[in-house]
């Protein structure tokens, strides 16, 4: 006769419903565990391969803008009007001080020219009047 | 040449006026700078996760303006 604390051996399993729950919730628990684990190894890897938190004590604000344009691409922001006015301005504000220096020498190398030849022309104008009056 | 002076002298009032609180906005910045710069420093990972996910919104918003 089968009493109700014996588990069923009918089909040759142990059919304990209590024993099996606990079983499986500790199953369930060690994967999650393990998987966490395993999560956590991954993610203290990749910090240490990519040096992030070299790179944050390094340039905390270079990071944070990388990761956000990083989370923009991922976001589907690229090929859309905001990405081409930020790369517009981006390439004229580049333009503009990339040129700026070079302008910079230019009217100064024109300035010295300029000015080169004001001197040279008072030199003439100088030695023409005491030429003049050398010979009066 | 009095014009010259007037001038000279109402711009020397104001930049004296208007130094000291360019002084006190300088030395806020540089606090906030300082405060930020450690607040990124201490917590990376936050402000990292945190900057991706305020960078994805802004690309999901841009897509949908778009």
């Amino acid at each position: 006769m089968e009493t109700p604390n014996q588990p069923n051996m009918a089909n040759g399993r142990s059919e304990d419903p209590v024993k099996t729950m606990g079983q499986r919730a500790s199953s369930v628990s060690d994967s999650a565990q393990q998987a966490w684990d395993r999560t956590r190894d991954a993610v203290s890897d990749l910090k240490r391969a990519a040096d992030i938190d070299g790179r944050v004590r390094r340039n905390p604000y270079g990071t944070v803008a990388a990761a956000l344009g990083i989370g923009y691409v991922l976001g589907g922001g690229i090929f859309t009007p905001l990405t081409g006015r930020i790369v517009g301005l981006g390439l004229r504000l580049g333009i503009r001080l990339a040129l700026l220096p070079m302008m910079k020498d230019q009217i100064s190398e024109l300035a010295d020219s300029l000015g080169g030849e004001i001197e040279t022309n008072k030199g003439r104008r100088s030695g023409g009047k005491a030429a003049k009056t050398s010979e009066r | 040449m009095e014009m010259t002076e007037q001038i000279e002298a109402t711009v020397r009032e104001v930049g004296a006026r208007v130094r000291p609180q360019i002084e006190e906005a300088k030395r806020r910045l540089s606090t906030l700078d300082d405060t930020v710069t450690d607040y990124i420093k201490e917590n990376p990972g936050r402000c990292l996760i945190g900057a991706l996910a305020v960078g994805y919104l802004i690309g999901k918003i841009a897509r949908k303006a778009a």
